[in-house]
Parts: C-alpha cells; structure tokens; sequence
C-alpha cells in the first residue's frame, strides 16, 4: 500500500489542506479569514505544483492500475496546480471589493483543482468519474458565488442542470463499456476492445456517450451551450478560471481516455473528435464577432481554442499528444493574462465587460494596452507570437495524420476568428474615444499579465522549451 | 485628407538621424555583396528555430533577393531622411521612427528568408507594421478604416497562404525554399498542386493589391506620404510580386499559373490606369498606377521566356525609382501648398524649382521617354509581351493602353502642377521644401537617368542575377539597350507616346466620361462594408438562434445530438438487435414497467407541480421495485432512500418558483415529447443489443464458489453485502447520512432570511 500512497501524495497533501483550511475557516472567524486563506491556498498548490513538476519522476500506477502518475499527468498536473494558484491570486483583488471575498471560495477552487488532478491520473472508469465529479461539483458552487446577483445564480444552475446532464450521460456510456469489456481499468478496456471482433456496438455506444460527457467538459460544440452563459454571468474570478485549469484538466483526461482505454478503436473516435474539432472552431469563430461582452466573447473564443486542441487528438497520433499538450499550456497562459486584465476592468469602481469601454484605451494606459494587444495577437495566432506556433504544431499533426481537410479549417476559421481579436486592438488604438476605464491595477493582475504578453515574446525563441516537456509527457501515453 | 506635416521648417532632433544611418549601412553592405552575387554565388545562412516543426531562421542571398534588399535599404535610406524633415517636430515622429524601422527590417527578413515559415512571419510583421502606419493619424476616421481594411484583406489572404505553405511544406518535405526549388517538376505533378497555388496566390494577390483586391491600397494612401511611398509603392506591396517570382521555378509552367497571371495581371494593370487618369488627388492618382505596375509584373511573371523576366527585373527596378521619387515629390507639394488637388495646382516651379526638375525627370521616366531606363524598360515590356506564348497581341495590347495612361497620368504630376498657372488658391503660401526633403526624389530620380544611359551597369549587377534567380541560368537575360534599331518595340512606343500625349490633351473630358462610368459600376470598397456588415449580421443571427440563453432549449440539443450519435451509430454499423422473445415476460414485471410507464407520461403531461413531482416519485418507488422482483434488496433500500430524499428536497424547492408555464407561453411538449420517445426507443434498442451478448458470468461465479469456502454464507447477495465488499457498504450508509443530515440543515434553515 505504501508506494501507493507515495505515487497519490500531492492528492493526498492537498485534501488535507483543503478540509484543514475549510475548519479554519469554518471555526476559526469565516470570513475575516479568507485573504490568509486564500493566500495559503494559493501557496500550498503552487508548492505542490513545483512538488509534482520538479521531483524526480516517481512514476508508476497506483490502488491495482486505478491510478497512473506518468509523465503525461506530472506535465498536466504541474500546469493545473501552478495555473489555479497564479489564478487566486489574481482574484483576490477584485473578490475583496466586491464584498466576495468568502472563505469557502479558495477551499473550493483546492477542492476543484484535486479532482482536476486525480482526472488527469485516471485510468480507470471509477477514478475517471470520482474527478470528474469531485471537480464539477466544486465548481457548480463557485459559478453562483455571488448569490446575490440573479445572473450568478442562473449561471450556477445552468450549469449545474447541463454538468448534472453530461455527467449522467458519461455514466451512462461507462456503465456500457463496463458492460461490454468486464473491467473498468483502461487497460482492460483496451485489450477487449482490440479482442473483440464485428461491430462491437456496446463498446461504442459507451463510446459515443462518454465522449458527449468529455465534450461538455471541454466545452465543444454542440455541448458548448453553458459556455457563453456561464462566462458572462459568473463572477469574473470564477470565469477567469472556468477559461483556464478545467480545461487543461478536461482535454488531458479525453487525451488519456481515448489513447489509453480506446486506442485500439482509433478510426471510431477520430472522426468524433475531428467533428467536435471543426464544428467547435467555426462556431467559436463566427459567433464570436457580434458580441459586445468582453467574457461573453472570451467563451467563445475558448469554444474556438477548444476546436483547435482537439485538433491534435484527432490526428490520433503521438505528435497529436505533444501539439494538444502545447496548445493547452500556451492557451492557459494566454487566457491568464487576458483575464488578468479583464478583471481589472472597471469604471467608477464597478466591475465593466463591454468592449466598447476599451475605446481608445492605449491613451489612458499604455503599457498595459500594448500587453493586452500582445496577448489578442497571440490568442489570434498571428506569428511570430507563441500562440501562432501552437497552432502550427495542431495543425502539423493533422496534416501528418492525412486529414488534410482539416487542417485547412483550421486555417480557415482561424482567419474568420482573427477578425474579433483585432477589433478589440483596433478599438484600443483607434476607437472612438469616450469616457474610458479606471486606472488601477491590482499588482498581482499587472504582474499575470505583463508576464505573460512577455511569455508571448520570449516564448518565441525556444518555446521555453516545452517542446521537449510535451514530447516526452505525450511519449509516455501514445508512445508505446 | 491631407497628413499635416510639420508648421515649420524642420530643424528636429538629430537622433531622428539614426534609422537613415542603419539603412545607409545596410545598404552599403548589400552593395559589397554584389559582386559576389553577380558572378553566380549565393550566399545562404541558417540557424535551428524550432526543430521539431522544421522551421529555420535561414536567409537566401541571390539576385532577386539582392535587388530587393537594395531597393529596401536604399529606398528606405533617403525616405528615413526626408521623413525626419517632414514629420521630425511632431511628438509622435519617435513611434513613427520605430514604426518604419521595424517595418524596413521585417522586409528585409521577407526577401532575404530562405524558410517559408520564416518568410511568413516577416511577412506578418510588415502587415502589422503596414497597419499602425496607415492609421498613424489615428484621429481620422478614414485613416482608421483604411488601416483596419488593408489588415484584414492582407491578413486574411495570409493566412490563406500560410495554409498553401504548409501543404507546399509537407509536400516537398522541407519548409526550406532551397530544397523546394529544387523540385518544381514533382511538385507540379504533385495532386496538391491546384490548392497549393490558388492558397498561395491569395496571399499574393491581396498583398500586391491584385483586382479584384485592389481597393485597399488607394485607400492605404491615409498613411503620411513618405509611408506611402515607400511601403505602398516601393517595397510591401511588391512583397506578393516577390513571392511569384520566388517560386516561379517551383509553381510556374503549368496552363492554371500562366492564365491567372497573365489574366489577373492584365485585367489589374488596364483597369487601374484608367482609373488614375479620373483622379484628381495626385496621391490617389499615384497610387492607381502603382496598381498597374503591379498587375504588369504579375502579368510577366505568367511567363516564361527570358524577355518577360528581364522585362520583370528592369521594369521592377524602374518602377520603384520613378515612383518613390513621385511620392516624394508629391510629398513636397503637399508641404508648400497644404493641398494635392491637381485642379488647384499650378506654377509652383518657381518656388521650388529643385522639386520640379526631379520631378520632371521621374515623369520622363515613368512616361517612358528615351533615354530614361523607363524607356528601356517599356522596350523590354513591349519585346516582353511580344514573346508570351499564349496571346501576344492582347498582352501588348493591354500594355499598350496601360502605358499610354502611364505617360499621361505623368504628364498630370509633373507638368500641371508645375508649369501651368493655378486654377485657384493654395490653402497656404507656397514656401520651398528643405533639403532633406529634396536629397530622395533628386537621388533617385537621377538615378533612372544614369541607368538609362549606362544599363549595362545595371543589367550586369542586378538584373542578369535577378532572371538567373527565376530561370536559372544568367544567360537567358536579354541585353538592356537604349537603341535597338527600328524593330516592333520601338514602332509601339511612337504609337504609345502619341496616343498617351493624346490622352492628356483631351484628359478633362475623359475625367468626366470615367466619372460617369465608375458611377454605373459597382464599387468595391462599398461592398467591403457590406461585407463586414453581412458578417456582423451572420453571427448575431445565429447567436440568436443556437444561444438564446434557455436552458431548456440547451437540454434538447444536447439530447438531439445523443440520439444522433447512438442511433447513427447503430445504423452505421448495422447493429439492430433482434426483438426478445416474448415468453421471457413475468406478469410483476410487466406490472412494475406499467407502473414506471404510467409515472413517466404523468410527470409529462401535469401542469401541477405536486403532481408532477408524485409521479416521479412512483417511477422511482416502481425501480427499487425491480431490484427487489430480481434479488438486489440493498440496491432496493439505496433507491427508495435517494428517492425519498429527492422528491422531499426537490418540493422543498419547486414549490417556491412560479407556475408552470405562464398563460401565453409557447407549448413545447409536443416537440419534447417526440425527441423523448425517440431517445427511449434508441436506449431500448441499445440494452437489447447489449444484452445480445452472453454476460460476463466471472464475477458471479466467483462468489458462488466463493461465498461458503471464504465467508461462511450460503446468501450469496448478504455475504457480498458484508463480508467482500463491507468497506462499500459502511460507505453507502455513511452516504445515506450525510444526505439526510444536509436535507435537514437545509429545510431547517430555509424559513429563516439571511441575516444580511
């Protein structure tokens, strides 16, 4: 049991804090305490993130091949634990001055972060529910964090009704898999799969269901409805990280189903996912240009970048793996930068999302105009920004995997969704001017974003090399 | 739409200086490489950039990339100098230095870029730069519109070319132009081929303001005039005229790139100078025969014999000599008077008499006469033309008319405002230019006469690399002569001078005529905005259609789409099951699915909530039912618990919202009524399907042999119960708890208001 233990540690350190923080804050004043709460939280997961990236590989399965630390969740595991932290910091600021502050919030987001983890270390049905679960739940609270407003509030049960939906769904479809393959380990999924001969229905059916869960998780068309709603009626701390860590978590466990428990049924999945691609990256593209909300617009850009990661899975290859993993990292840090400064948004000391208050913002604030100009770009694709190389590497791996169909998409609706990114710079430069935003900035917003429109640039040498990273994290799960 | 340069005789900052010394040294050290070059040897450098994309920062130096970095570099020298006078007190001039600073190196990047994914960022990067340069004047609303129109129409057709690039990439297996060159004969026989060429000649064609791409340049002309002149004229806007003639050993020969060449090139080349003959703006009149030069170039580029490339190289070369030159001079009217209408203009050649005679000289050699290199040039477009394959008269017809409006559109920048007296007032006192001002347009327009009369200099140097770096070998360059004897070119030309002189005698009149006529035809730059109109309108329309905000209508979509994808999958695969016999039904369990049945349709149908909340209740109660008829009593006490707990909670709940649906409100039950029988049949044929296959029977098995030898039970289901999954069983109890505890804390404080 003990190897064990050791492989689940960094799941097993953070439950504690999580209930330790939760008491303290319970019994311990409530919210007078949730600034060192959510400072210690924040902390403790960036530790453990360091913990899991850094530590000498410990890799192995753990609880009879339940439970896989491999190279693949250490790199998800780390790009999780640090995002969700840098993500409370940033939130800080702006929760405290809404009156938000609630001690239950951090607790929720380590809760929600835990179940992030255990899903990436799936491999295993029951693991793979547990984390979905465990994450959803946490997070259907934090989206109706700010009870007082109706649009939280709906926001919270709309997602709770659609999560509650896909969850029922992808129990459905592993409950058919379990049916047809005898075990809920991957591993036995996959070695029945490659068994069986004929139309091996259950196993599809299973399939197809659990890929309509995973594909609400990650937010793709057409499950994609909560996204937008969700986004804007949320608070903006709880849409900053709903854009990031969860779908980092999300594309890493579909990444890690599909590979691990249905590889040998590649052809079958590949044309689902090479669907949910497509139709994700055009809707997200298309839909994106009429909006006026800045979070409503963020949703679908993130629909959109969801297409394009799920991209890389479709290719079903390796280098598959290694592009989505890329993808994934540069989008997060890309959406913490831009969501650091969508959080500083406001005017008279309320919180803003209407595009048109950034009209001619480059005069108030320069340095932070031309960061956020670097990002949009970047989001954008336009090279030699680092997210224009994520591209690149998806589209590479279809092209590799002969579907050059899609690839050209792709290319197609990242033109058409290039158009709503450089309307907002546009309006930055050359908007008409009109009674502009606030000028203060917290500094852990200021410090996210400078750093990462800096990332864009810098990134552009060697990627920091992450190439290398991504390669060997995707090895150990398509490699073998 | 004029760009304010400075109130008053420039004496700005001497670090304005600096960018006119980097491209001074930049351009001297090309210059060093032209022997080297000329003698056949290219010099090529590279280091790894991303070496899992196999993508290098390499650089090609041969002829054309050599003559276009002469052209940057020394066109960019004297406009980095004349801008320092002509903007240098404005507080924005250190943007716009960095601006134009950065665009010139990113050209540089383009030309000299051995990689293509390399060449496609500099490429980028001059679109950027293209952007926040036309849009310098950003409180002009039509500087902005301009800026944001030629960012979307080049970026887009870059994009488009990005993805040509990538197929071309991966074709050839090398992203290095090197090695793609090398395989122009597999790559034309190659099924990718057409895509390739249509991607990338979107790119090329919204770069070089192709018709019908056209309409952003002359708008583009919003940027200050030195910006003009040399991006939109000079150099970026040759960038797509680059790329063609960069893989012209690789793409050319086939029928598609010579008829869209020659078709696209022509068309562009006769419609934009009839079009500059109608205006009036001498910017605008300037930047529609920049138009035409383009589409010639492109026109040669269809081609294959040693004529047209030597005619590419010259008139390329020609062409941003006289028409930097123009700008400038144009530039400078624009600062003596305030105004560049060329209905106003008039007898400023005594005021600046150094600004007329470069302008005169640039004129002389944009018109074409003998003995510019403009003339050389048309001799060559002319033999050129003559020698295309296809349809010799129609392209030298073309080129014909083209140039005859070339001669007169000169005529209207260099005679009228010059030479003949004003035809109303100047917005200010004409004052002279200062010398920085006048050291561009003198340089280069001097230059078209030097190399008018010694071109050997510049047929060896250049032009000799440059057709070498297309065909392949120096030898195929025709010689570059000011007299050729009495031949075809040389009768067309007469014929072109005398219809041009024609042309300006009788120019108002046609004014008028072309005024009439471009009102009849459709404009493209309207139907630009409708076109980002249209795409607005796309994308609220179906924001209002699949996101209108209803949780209800999400539901059914998700559900929509999971009866498509089991039921597709079953039909694709052909897999429905056969009907289960009959004999197999028991009387209770008919009952009990009657009763689940009945439960259903009720909680459906109600409009009461109570109802509606009891019949659920009873399928709940009707499914622990079916657990208990077959054997599973723990399974059994779980569900009525959660169901009883569930029907508590939700009326708790429910019964505080509002009615059902409100009077008025659109019934929809019908249209869920039928997705939900098709979900159900399609759930129903999929359990009969997987229970087709004999059950896994090694678990049950197990604990038949199991229960007795290990536990000590003979009731298989309480020794599971108990003894092997004991931990499972404490756990559903504690479960059982904490759900009761929490319906408890819940209904005990939902009476009480919050305290805030």
């Amino acid at each position: 049991m003990a190897p064990d233990l050791i492989l689940i540690l960094p799941e097993i350190l953070l439950a504690v804090f999580a209930m330790a923080a939760l008491l303290v804050g319970a019994f311990g004043g409530g919210d007078i305490r949730a600034r060192p709460i959510l400072w210690g939280v924040a902390a403790f997961m960036a530790l453990v993130g360091l913990l899991v990236g850094l530590n000498p590989p410990a890799v192995g399965t753990a609880f009879g091949g339940a439970f896989t630390l491999d190279g693949f969740a250490r790199f998800a595991k780390a790009g999780i634990l640090l995002g969700a932290a840098i993500l409370l910091l940033m939130s800080e600021d702006f929760l405290r001055r809404r009156g938000l502050l609630r001690f239950e919030f951090p607790v929720l987001i380590a809760l929600a972060t835990l179940g992030m983890m255990v899903m990436v270390s799936a491999s295993d049905l029951m693991t793979l529910y547990m984390g979905i679960e465990l994450q959803a739940l946490a997070l259907y609270v934090v989206a109706a964090l700010d009870r007082d407003s109706p649009r939280s509030t709906e926001a919270g049960l709309k997602y709770f009704v659609l999560g509650a939906l896909s969850s029922g769904l992808l129990l459905y479809g592993a409950s058919l898999v379990y049916g047809y393959a005898g075990t809920t380990l991957f591993s036995g999924i996959v070695a029945a799969a490659a068994a069986g001969e004929g139309p091996q229905l259950g196993l599809l059916l299973g399939l197809v269901l659990m890929l309509t869960g995973l594909a609400f998780k990650v937010s793709a068309v057409p499950f994609h409805m909560w996204t937008p709603d969700v986004y804007e009626g949320a608070p903006t701390p709880v849409t900053a990280f709903f854009a990031t860590v969860p779908k980092l978590a999300a594309l890493a466990l579909f990444a890690r189903l599909v590979h691990e428990a249905f590889g040998a049924i590649a052809a079958d999945w590949r044309q689902i996912v090479a669907f949910l691609s497509v139709a994700s990256m055009f809707l997200g593209a298309v839909a994106a240009i009429g909006q006026t909300d800045i979070k409503r617009l963020m949703a679908y850009s993130s629909i959109s970048h969801m297409g394009f990661a799920l991209m890389g899975l479709a290719a079903g290859t390796e280098f598959g793996v290694q592009a989505l993993l890329i993808y994934a990292a540069i989008y997060v840090v890309m959406n913490i930068g831009t969501f650091a400064f969508i959080l500083s948004m406001e005017k008279d000391g309320e919180p803003v999302s209407e595009i048109a208050s950034l009209n001619m913002y480059s005069a108030i604030a320069p340095g932070r105009a031309l960061a956020l100009m670097v990002l949009l770009f970047s989001l954008a694709g336009v090279p030699p920004l680092v997210g224009f190389f994520g591209k690149l590497y998806v589209i590479r791996a279809a092209v590799q995997a002969d579907m050059v169909w899609l690839a050209v998409a792709a290319v197609i609706a990242s033109v058409i969704a290039a158009f709503y990114y450089l309307r907002i710079v546009y309006l930055m430069y050359f908007g008409a001017p009109r009674e502009g935003l606030d000028g203060g900035m917290a500094p852990a917003q200021w410090i996210a974003l400078s750093a990462s429109a800096l990332a864009m640039v810098l990134g552009v040498i060697n990627l920091f090399g992450i190439e290398g990273l991504a390669a060997a994290a995707a090895a150990t799960l398509a490699g073998a | 739409m004029t760009d304010e340069p400075n109130a008053a005789p420039a004496a700005p900052g001497l670090a304005g200086l600096l960018p006119v010394a980097l491209s001074a040294v930049l351009f001297a050290g090309f210059l060093a490489l032209v022997p080297q070059v000329a003698d056949g040897g290219a010099i090529r450098l590279a280091w790894d950039w991303v070496p899992t994309l196999g993508i290098a920062l390499s650089f090609l130096v041969d002829g054309l990339s050599l003559t276009f970095a002469l052209l940057i570099s020394g066109i960019g020298a004297l406009v980095f100098l004349y801008s320092w006078a002509y903007l240098g007190r404005k507080p924005e001039f250190g943007r716009y230095t960095l601006f134009l600073t950065g665009f010139m190196l990113s050209m540089l990047g383009l030309v000299l870029a051995d990689n293509l994914i390399a060449l496609f960022v500099f490429w980028e990067l001059t679109t950027i730069t293209s952007y926040l340069l036309i849009g310098f004047n950003h409180e002009q609303a039509d500087a902005r519109r301009a800026a944001l129109q030629a960012l979307f129409v080049t970026g887009a057709g870059a994009l488009a070319m990005l993805a040509g690039f990538i197929l071309l990439g991966f074709t050839a297996g090398s992203f290095e132009l090197s090695v793609i060159l090398a395989q122009g004969e597999a790559l034309r026989a190659h099924a990718l081929y057409l895509p390739i060429l249509i991607l990338i000649l979107a790119g090329t064609f919204t770069k070089s303001a192709q018709f019908p791409f056209h309409f952003w340049l002359p708008n583009a002309m919003a940027a200050p005039t030195p910006v003009s002149a040399f991006l939109h004229s000079a150099t970026m806007v040759k960038a797509g005229v680059y790329l063609m003639a960069r893989l012209h050993p690789a793409l050319s020969g086939t029928e598609i790139w010579m008829w869209s060449l020659t078709i696209f090139g022509a068309i562009t080349a006769v419609f934009a100078s009839v079009v500059a003959l109608r205006q009036t703006d001498l910017k605008q009149a300037l930047a529609y025969t920049t138009l035409m030069a383009l589409g010639t170039l492109t026109l040669f580029l269809g081609q294959e014999s040693g004529y047209a490339m030597t005619a590419f190289a010259t008139f390329l070369i020609v062409h941003s000599l006289y028409k930097a030159a123009l700008f400038l001079v144009v530039g400078n009217i624009d600062y003596a008077t305030g105004t560049r209408d060329a209905r106003i203009l008039g007898g400023l050649a005594r005021t600046m008499p150094v600004t007329a005679f470069a302008a005169a000289l640039a004129a002389m050699s944009m018109a074409g006469l003998p003995p510019f290199l403009g003339f050389i040039g048309k001799e060559l477009k002319y033999a050129g033309a003559l020698a295309v394959a296809s349809e010799p008269l129609v392209v030298a017809g073309a080129i014909l008319i083209a140039s005859a409006l070339m001669l007169a559109v000169a005529g209207v920048v260099a005679i009228r405002p010059f030479w003949l007296p004003p035809g109303g007032a100047f917005p200010r006192q004409p004052r002279p230019a200062p010398w920085p001002m006048l050291t561009g347009p003198v340089i280069l327009a001097l230059l078209g006469a030097t190399f008018g009369i010694y071109p050997d200099t510049l047929e060896r140097a250049l032009v000799a690399p440059t057709v070498a770096a297309l065909l392949g070998s120096a030898e195929e360059a025709k010689p570059l002569v000011l007299w050729a004897g009495v031949n075809l070119p040389l009768i067309l030309s007469v014929a072109t001078i005398v219809l041009g002189v024609t042309i300006y005698a009788f120019k108002l009149r046609l004014r008028a005529a072309l005024a009439r006529a471009e009102a009849a035809l459709p404009s493209f730059d309207a139907g630009w905005d409708r076109f980002l109109k249209g795409l607005n309108r796309v994308a609220v329309w179906q924001t209002r259609v699949i996101q209108p905000g209803v949780l209800r209508f999400y539901i059914f979509v998700t559900f929509v789409t999971v009866l498509i994808g089991a039921a597709g999958t079953m039909l694709a695969r052909g897999a429905l099951p056969a009907l289960p016999s009959l004999s197999t039904v028991t009387w209770d369990g008919l009952a009990l699915s009657l009763l689940i049945v009945a439960g259903a349709a009720i909680a459906a149908v109600t409009g009461s909530r109570i109802a509606a909340m009891a019949a659920l209740g009873v399928v709940g109660i009707a499914v622990a039912m079916i657990f208990i008829v077959f054997g599973a009593p723990d399974v059994a006490i779980t569900q009525l618990l959660v169901e009883t707990l569930v029907v508590v909670l939700v009326a708790v709940a429910l019964l505080r919202l509002p009615a059902l649906d409100p009077p008025g409100t659109r019934d929809r039950r019908p249209r869920d009524a039928v997705l939900a029988g098709a979900v159900g049949l399609t759930v129903t044929l999929t359990l009969l399907a997987v229970i087709e296959r004999p059950l896994d029977r090694s678990l049950t098995d197990y604990f038949e042999t199991a229960s007795w030898v290990e536990a000590f039970g003979r009731n298989i289901v309480n020794v599971i119960l108990v003894d092997f999954r004991a931990l499972d069983t404490f756990g559903e109890i504690a479960v059982v708890v904490i759900a009761a505890l929490s319906a408890y804390a819940l209904l005990r404080t939902t009476d009480k208001r919050r305290p805030e």
